[in-house]
C-alpha cells in the first residue's frame, strides 16, 4: 500500500493512515521519485507541513533522496508558503515585500491597542479581549467588511457588540496597513484574497504542477479555502496524507469533516495504510479499542494492524501507575525517569495534557538534576539579551519604527540597568540627522561603555560595515563570555542556531529582511540538550515517536479535560480529547507507562473514562504477566 | 523605452545610442565569480570635471520583459521562473530586473547591485533574489553584440568567436567515420612526406631533439603535414565563396569587407538556428544588439537589409547611419536618439501613452466606459491611453480626482497625459505616409531641422536661395520636404512635434496654402506656433510671387532656355501659365542661376529668405 502511494501518477489521492504507517516516509518518497522521474523539467513540487520541523525534515531527506531536485521542490508551512507568495505579488494588495510578520500576541495587543486609542470615548482598555474574536473572523475568512452581516446571522440581536467588534476589526486591519505589518491568520487571509483572481490562481498551478498536503485532518478553515483557491475549477494534482483520528487541532478551526469535503471537492480517490510500523502490537491493540468509542469517523476506515513484533525487551509494552496525589504522580514519575541511563533517557518523553503539568514535572526533575527540554512552539526567545538583539536587527531593517525602538530600549535596561530617554533619543536623532539606532549607540556609547563590543556590533552591522551572521555571533560571543546572561541565554542561542541553519539550508544567502520573517514564523524553543528528557504537551507531540512514552494525568477533567466534559456539544469535544490520547499512546515505539493521580489540586479525580475503554482498568497487570516477568519499577495495580 | 521585436536606434555620433545598447549587454550578461561587471567609473554621469562620481546616485538600468498576451510565454518559463515572475490581473507574466552602480561606503568602492522588482517597481526580496533566478533568467534572454567594427576574422576564429567557436565544438562526427578519417590523414601524410625526400631528412635531422631531451626510453619525432587531431581539423574549417560560377573560390577573409560584415550577422542565424536552445534553455529568446548593420555595404545591398534583419530570431536592437536602411524600417520602430542639454533623449512614435496614476474612485467606470480606449492597471498604478486623449474623457478623468487632497498633482500629471498622447500619429495616417513618403524618409529621420513646402519648385528654389545665403540646408542638416508629394503637410508637422524635429513651413499664398495652415491648426498647434513656423508667399502661388518680386525678367529668359527664345516677349499673364505648364524644368533653371548669384537671391522672395533665416538659429 505503501508503495502504491508513492507510485501514484496523477489525479487527486487521499491517504488514510494511522499512526506508525510511514505517512511522512510516502510523502517524502513520493516527491523524491516525482522530482528524479523529471530531471529535465522546470515545474516544482509543493508540499505544505503543518510545522517548520516538519518542513526541515522532509527537505533534509528529500535532498538525499534526490541529490539535485529537491531545489524544485517547495517544501513549506501554509503560512511560509503564504508569505512568500505575498512577498512576491503582495503589491496588488498594497502590502510591501518588506512586511513585519506579527506571531507574538503582545504585538498584536499594541497594534490593537494603537487602532483603538484614538477611539477612547468608544473603546476601553479591556477591548483587548476583541483580539481573539477578531481572530476567528479572519481565521473564517470573513473580513472587516462582511464581519456585522456574518455575526448578526451567526448570533443574532446585538447589532451594538457586533458594530463594536467589527469596527475594531476594521481599525486593527488599517494600523496592521500603516505598520506594513501582516499577523498569522492575515497571511492566510490575503494570500487568498490574491488567489480569488484567477490569473494567480492559474500561475501557481502552472510552477506548482503536484501538491502534497500533510497532515490533512489539521488543515483549518482558511487553509483549506486557500487550497480551493489556488486550485479553481479544473486542478485535480493534490495529494494529501491524513489521519482523522488524529485531529486535535478542531479549536484552531480544524474538522475532522473536512476530509469528506476533500474527497467530493476533489474527487479524491482513497488509499489505506492501515499498518503500524511503530507501536508494539499491544498498544495498536488498546488503540485501535479506543478509537472506535469516536462515532465522528471516516465510515470506511479500517482496523490498523501491528506491523512489529513485540520485542524481545523484558518490560512489559504496557503499564500504569496509581499516585495518592498529583504531586505524588509528578516526583514519582520524576525519579523513575531520573534511574534511567542517559541514552534511555535521551528516548524517553512525558507527555501531559496541559502545559502546567509539564512545568511542574520540569522542576521536579530539577531537583533530581535532570536536564529536560520542553517542546513545543515558542513565539520569543527568553533572554532579554536575545530579545535585544532581536529588536535591534527589527530596527536596521525598519529604521522609522518607534514602537520597536521602545522595545529594544526596554530589553536594554532589562540585562544592562540603563535607558536612553524617549525625548534624549528624539532630539540626538534630530540634531545629529541619524536613524533612531545611530542616535541610540550615541547615547549608550557615552553612557553605558560595559556593553561596548555589543553595542558597536549592532552599530557596524546597521552602517554596513558587518555582516549579518558576524555581527550575530559577536553579539552572542560578548555575553557568552560575560557569563553574565541568563540561563536562558543558552537555549536561546541553541534556538538560533537551528533558526538560523534552516533558514540558511532553505534559502541560502538571506537578506535581514526576509531572514526576520522567516525568524517569526518559527518556533523558539531550543534543540533538545544531550540526555535530556522530552516534555511536551499532546498536542506539542503531533509526529513525533520515542521508545518510551509516559502519559502522565490519565483522571477525569485533566484527559478527557473538564472543558470537554462541560461543553454542551455532545461528543464532539470528547471525542477530540479522546484522539488526543490515541494521538499520546500512538508515539510509543516499544513503552508506554500511564499515569494518574487519585486526586489533583486536592479533590478527588476518577481514573480517565479512557482508561476504561482502552481495557487498561482491570487489565493492566496482565501486561507484566504477558510479556512473562516482574516488572521493573514498583507498579501499582489499579 | 519600448522595445519591440526590432527596434532602430537612430541619432548623430555620440548622442547615446551605443550606451543603449551596452545597457542591454550589461544588465543581461553579468556572470557570478568573474572579474568585471561591464561597468566602469566613466559610466556614472558628471556634470562637470569637479563633480565627485562617490556622491552620485550612480547608474540604475531597469529592464521589463513582458508578456504581449498572457499565456504567450511558454509555461516552462514561468515555472522556472516562478520566484521573481510578476502577474497583473489580467494574467500578463513579466519580470524586471534592476542593476545599479554606485558608490559603496561601507567597501569604499564603486559596485554593482542586481535584483528583480514586483510590479510596483519595489525590490523582491526573499527567495527572488537568489542568485539561481540571475542565471535562469538570462538563460532566457542570452544577449549577443555585434558591434559596428565587428571583424568576420574574429567572428568566424576557431577559438575566440561567441558563435563560430560553439558551432564548431558542438559539431557531432561519429566515430567510425573519425577514425576513417584519422586513417586517411596518416595515409595523406605519408605520401606527402614520400613526395619530396628533403622532407624526411629535415625529420630526420629534427630527431635529434629527442636523444638530447630522452628520459628513460626513447621518444620520437615525425613531421605531420596534415592535421593531427580532430580538432585540429575541423578548427581549420572557413567559409569560402564566389559571386559567379565562373569565378574562382575564395576564403571569406579574401572577400570584400561587405560581403565580411554581412557573413557575420548570417552567422547569428546559424549559431540560433543551431545552437541556441541546447545552450542556454528551450524558449530561450536572442536578444541581438547590432551596430550599423549597413557597414560597407552597397546602398542597393542596405536597402534589402532590414527584411533580413526583421527575419533573425529574436528581439534585435539595431543602431543605424543609414537612411537607405531606415527607408524600409515601420515608423513605430524607429527611436530618435539624440542629446540635449538634459542628457540623452528618446523620442518616438508610440500607439499608446501612460502616466502613474492611483486608483481614484470612479476611475475603474471611467476605463470600462472608453472602449478599451483607456486602460488601467492597478498594481503598478499606470494608466494608458492607446490613441489620443480626447477632452470628455480627459474631462472624466479630472473629475475622478474629486476632493483628494493631491487633486492638483494628479490634475497637471492628466494635463500632460492629454498634452503627451496629443502628439498620437495614427496607424493611417503612417500607412499613408509609407505610400507616399517612402522616397524621403530615410534622410528625414537623419534631419536636425525640417523645412516643409508645397512642391518640388519650391524644393530646388529653396536649396538654390539657402546656397547663395551661404547657409547650405545639406551642410546643415535640414531636411527640405515637398510636402505635396509625400501625403500632406500636415501629417509632417504633427510627426516633427512628436519626434522634436524643429521645423518650418512656407506655403503659397493661395486657396489651397491656407488649406495646409488650417489642418495643420486642427492638429493641435497654437496659434502663435503657427505663426511662428508657418509663412505664406503674399502674393499667392510661387509663380506669382517670383514675378511679383520682380524676376520676371530672370523667369522669362529661364523659358526662353526651354521654350525658344519667343518666351522673352511673353506677358504676365501667359508667363504664368507657361511656367505653371512647366514648373520643375524651370525651377531647376531658375535655381542654377540663383545658386551663384547673391544679388539675385537678394530679391527671391522675402518668405523663403526668411525661413532661411530663421532656420539658423532654430532649436
Amino acid at each position: 500500500m505503501q508503495r502504491k502511494a508513492v507510485e501514484w501518477n496523477d489525479g487527486p489521492l487521499l491517504v488514510l493512515a494511522g499512526p506508525g504507517s510511514g505517512k511522512t516516509r510516502v510523502l517524502t518518497c513520493r516527491v523524491a521519485r516525482l522530482l528524479e522521474e523529471s530531471l529535465d523539467e522546470r515545474f516544482r513540487i509543493l508540499a505544505l507541513t503543518f510545522t517548520n520541523k516538519a518542513a526541515h525534515e522532509m527537505k533534509t531527506r528529500i535532498a538525499a533522496l534526490a541529490p539535485g531536485g529537491e531545489e524544485r521542490a517547495e517544501i513549506n508551512t501554509f503560512h511560509g508558503f503564504c508569505a512568500q507568495l505575498l512577498r512576491q505579488h503582495g503589491v496588488h494588495l498594497g502590502i510591501k515585500p518588506n512586511f513585519e510578520i506579527y506571531s507574538r500576541t503582545a504585538d498584536r495587543q499594541a497594534v490593537l491597542e494603537n487602532a483603538l486609542r484614538h477611539q477612547s470615548d468608544y473603546y476601553e482598555r479591556n477591548d483587548l479581549r476583541l483580539l481573539p474574536r477578531i481572530d476567528a473572523l479572519k481565521n473564517l475568512l470573513v473580513g472587516p467588511e462582511q464581519a456585522p452581516q456574518y455575526l448578526l446571522s451567526k448570533n443574532g440581536g446585538a447589532s451594538k457588540a457586533v458594530e463594536r467588534i467589527a469596527q475594531a476589526y476594521q481599525l486593527y486591519e488599517e494600523e496592521l496597513h500603516r505598520s506594513n505589518a501582516l499577523d498569522f491568520n492575515s497571511l492566510i487571509f490575503r494570500a487568498c484574497q490574491l488567489l480569488e483572481h484567477p490569473a494567480f490562481a492559474r500561475h501557481y498551478q502552472t510552477i506548482y504542477r503536484y501538491w502534497l498536503i500533510d497532515e490533512f485532518q489539521d488543515t483549518n478553515t482558511s487553509q483549506y479555502a486557500l487550497l480551493r483557491l489556488m486550485a479553481g475549477d479544473s486542478f485535480r494534482q493534490v495529494f494529501a496524507v491524513a489521519d482523522d483520528d488524529q485531529t486535535i487541532y478542531e479549536w484552531n478551526g480544524a474538522n475532522v469533516r473536512r476530509l469528506r469535503n476533500l474527497v467530493t471537492d476533489f474527487g479524491c480517490d482513497v488509499i489505506q495504510l492501515t499498518e503500524n510500523f511503530r507501536c508494539p502490537p499491544r498498544i495498536v491493540e488498546v488503540a485501535n479499542r479506543l478509537i472506535v468509542y469516536n462515532v465522528q469517523r471516516t465510515p470506511s476506515r479500517r482496523v490498523t494492524e501491528a506491523a512489529k513484533s513485540a520485542s524481545q525487551n523484558s518490560r512489559p509494552q504496557i503499564q500504569c501507575r496509581v499516585f495518592p496525589g498529583d504531586e505524588e504522580e509528578v516526583s514519582g514519575i520524576a525519579q523513575e525517569i531520573a534511574a534511567l541511563n542517559p541514552q534511555e533517557r535521551k528516548n524517553t518523553i512525558v507527555l501531559a495534557r496541559n502545559r502546567a503539568m509539564l512545568e511542574t514535572l520540569k522542576a521536579a526533575f530539577s531537583n533530581l538534576n535532570v536536564d529536560t527540554t520542553l517542546l513545543g512552539r515558542r513565539d520569543d526567545f527568553a533572554s532579554p539579551q536575545m530579545r535585544w538583539m532581536v529588536t535591534c536587527l527589527k530596527q536596521i531593517n525598519r529604521p522609522l519604527d518607534r514602537r520597536n525602538m521602545a522595545a529594544l530600549n526596554e530589553m536594554f535596561c532589562n540585562f544592562a540597568g540603563m535607558r536612553v530617554e524617549p525625548e534624549d533619543l528624539s532630539s540626538r536623532s534630530e540634531t545629529n540627522q541619524v536613524t533612531l539606532l545611530a542616535a541610540w549607540v550615541d547615547a549608550v556609547r557615552e553612557e553605558e561603555p560595559s556593553t561596548l563590543p555589543a553595542v558597536e556590533a549592532v552599530a557596524r552591522l546597521a552602517s554596513g560595515k558587518m555582516r549579518l551572521f558576524d555581527a550575530v555571533n559577536e553579539i552572542i560571543a560578548f555575553f557568552d563570555e560575560r557569563h553574565t546572561a541568563h540561563d536562558d541565554f543558552k537555549d536561546d542561542v541553541s534556538a538560533w542556531r537551528r533558526i538560523e541553519r534552516e533558514i540558511r539550508q532553505v534559502r541560502g544567502s538571506v537578506a535581514l529582511d526576509q531572514f526576520l520573517q522567516e525568524m517569526e514564523l518559527r518556533s523558539k524553543e531550543p534543540a533538545p540538550a544531550s540526555g535530556a528528557v522530552s516534555l511536551a504537551t499532546i498536542h506539542g507531540a503531533k509526529g513525533l515517536e520515542f521508545d518510551t512514552v509516559y502519559l502522565i494525568g490519565m483522571a477525569e477533567d485533566i484527559l478527557p479535560s473538564w472543558h470537554s466534559i462541560q461543553k454542551e456539544n455532545g461528543n464532539a469535544a470528547i471525542e477530540e480529547e479522546r484522539r488526543g490520547c490515541f494521538v499520546a499512546i500512538t508515539r510509543t515505539k516499544q513503552h508506554l507507562i500511564l499515569s494518574r493521580a487519585e486526586s489533583y489540586n486536592g479533590r478527588l479525580r476518577k481514573p480517565s473514562r479512557f482508561l476504561k475503554e482502552m481495557d487498561l482498568l482491570n487489565l493492566s497487570s496482565n501486561d507484566a504477566l504477558r510479556n512473562g516477568s516482574q516488572p521493573t519499577a514498583p507498579m501499582t495495580i489499579v | 523605452m519600448d522595445l519591440g521585436e526590432t527596434t532602430v536606434l537612430v541619432g548623430p555620433n555620440n548622442a547615446g545610442k551605443t550606451a543603449i545598447l551596452d545597457a542591454l549587454r550589461i544588465a543581461l550578461t553579468r556572470r557570478w565569480g568573474q572579474r568585471g561587471t561591464g561597468f566602469s567609473e566613466y559610466d556614472i554621469h558628471m556634470a562637470d570635471e569637479a563633480t565627485d562620481p562617490k556622491k552620485s546616485s550612480g547608474v540604475r538600468i531597469e529592464l521589463k520583459s513582458e508578456e504581449r498576451r498572457p499565456g504567450e510565454w511558454p509555461d516552462t518559463i514561468a515555472e522556472d521562473l516562478g520566484d521573481i515572475v510578476q502577474l497583473d490581473l489580467d494574467g500578463h507574466r513579466s519580470v524586471s530586473l534592476r542593476v545599479r552602480y554606485a558608490w559603496n561606503a561601507g567597501t569604499e568602492n564603486f559596485e554593482p547591485s542586481w535584483g528583480f522588482l514586483a510590479a510596483d517597481r519595489e525590490p523582491l526580496v526573499g527567495v527572488a533574489a537568489r542568485r539561481v533566478n540571475f542565471e535562469r533568467f538570462w538563460r532566457y534572454l542570452p544577449v549577443f553584440y555585434l558591434g559596428a567594427l565587428r571583424d568576420a576574422g574574429d567572428e568566424f576564429s576557431a577559438r575566440s568567436s561567441q558563435f563560430w567557436t560553439r558551432l564548431l565544438k558542438d559539431l557531432h562526427i561519429p566515430s567510425d567515420l573519425e577514425s576513417r578519417i584519422l586513417q586517411d590523414l596518416d595515409v595523406l601524410n605519408e605520401q606527402l612526406l614520400k613526395a619530396d625526400p628533403r622532407l624526411g631528412q629535415i625529420a630526420e635531422t629534427l630527431s635529434e631533439t629527442t636523444s638530447i631531451a630522452a628520459r628513460d626510453q626513447e621518444g620520437e619525432l615525425d613531421l605531420r603535414m596534415v592535421p593531427l587531431k580532430t580538432w585540429d581539423l575541423l578548427s581549420r574549417a572557413e567559409i569560402i565563396l564566389r559571386n559567379e560560377p565562373a569565378l574562382p573560390w575564395l576564403p571569406l577573409r579574401r572577400q570584400g569587407q561587405g560581403i565580411q560584415s554581412l557573413s557575420v550577422i548570417f552567422l547569428f542565424q546559424a549559431f540560433v538556428d543551431h545552437l541556441l536552445h541546447e545552450l542556454y534553455a528551450p524558449g530561450s529568446e536572442p536578444v541581438l544588439a547590432l551596430e550599423e548593420p549597413e557597414t560597407h555595404l552597397h546602398p542597393q545591398a542596405v536597402r534589402t537589409l532590414w527584411s533580413h534583419i526583421n527575419a533573425l530570431p529574436g528581439q534585435k536592437i539595431v543602431t543605424t547611419h543609414s537612411p537607405y536602411f531606415v527607408q524600409h524600417v515601420p515608423f513605430r520602430d524607429l527611436r530618435l536618439v539624440r542629446l540635449t542639454t538634459e542628457g540623452t533623449e528618446v523620442r518616438s512614435l508610440p500607439a499608446s501613452f501612460f502616466v502613474s496614476f492611483p486608483e481614484m474612485d470612479g476611475l475603474v467606470d471611467v476605463v470600462a466606459q472608453s472602449g478599451g480606449k483607456l486602460t488601467y492597471e492597478p498594481s503598478s498604478e499606470t494608466l494608458t491611453v492607446h490613441g489620443n486623449l480626447e477632452e470628455n474623457f480627459y474631462r472624466k478623468l479630472l473629475s475622478c480626482c474629486g476632493q483628494d487632497e493631491r487633486r492638483a498633482e494628479l490634475a497637471s500629471r492628466l494635463c500632460d497625459l492629454r498634452a503627451q498622447s496629443s502628439l498620437h500619429v495614427t496607424d493611417d495616417e503612417l500607412q499613408a505616409l509609407e505610400t507616399y513618403a517612402r522616397r524621403m524618409r530615410g534622410e528625414i529621420f537623419f534631419a536636425e531641422r525640417w523645412l516643409i513646402v508645397e512642391g518640388q519648385a519650391d524644393y530646388l528654389i529653396v536649396h538654390a536661395i539657402a546656397h547663395a545665403l551661404d547657409y547650405d540646408l545639406d551642410q546643415h542638416g535640414v531636411s527640405v520636404i515637398d510636402a505635396q508629394n509625400n501625403g500632406s503637410p500636415a501629417i509632417f508637422a504633427a510627426l516633427a512635434r512628436a519626434l522634436a524635429i524643429p521645423w518650418l513651413a512656407v506655403f503659397d499664398g493661395d486657396e489651397k496654402g491656407n488649406e495646409f495652415i488650417k489642418q495643420i491648426q486642427n492638429r493641435g498647434f497654437e496659434s502663435t506656433e503657427i505663426q511662428k513656423r508657418c509663412r505664406t508667399l503674399p502674393k499667392g502661388d510661387l509663380e506669382e510671387q517670383l514675378v511679383a518680386d520682380g524676376l520676371g525678367p530672370e523667369l522669362r529668359e529661364t523659358l526662353a532656355g526651354i521654350d525658344g527664345e519667343n518666351a522673352k516677349n511673353l506677358d504676365d499673364e501667359s508667363l504664368l501659365h507657361r511656367l505653371r505648364s512647366s514648373k520643375t524644368k524651370y525651377a531647376a533653371e531658375l535655381a542654377t542661376r540663383i545658386r551663384c548669384n547673391s544679388e539675385l537671391a537678394a530679391r527671391t522672395p522675402a518668405a523663403f529668405r526668411d525661413a532661411i533665416e530663421q532656420l539658423r538659429g532654430l532649436a
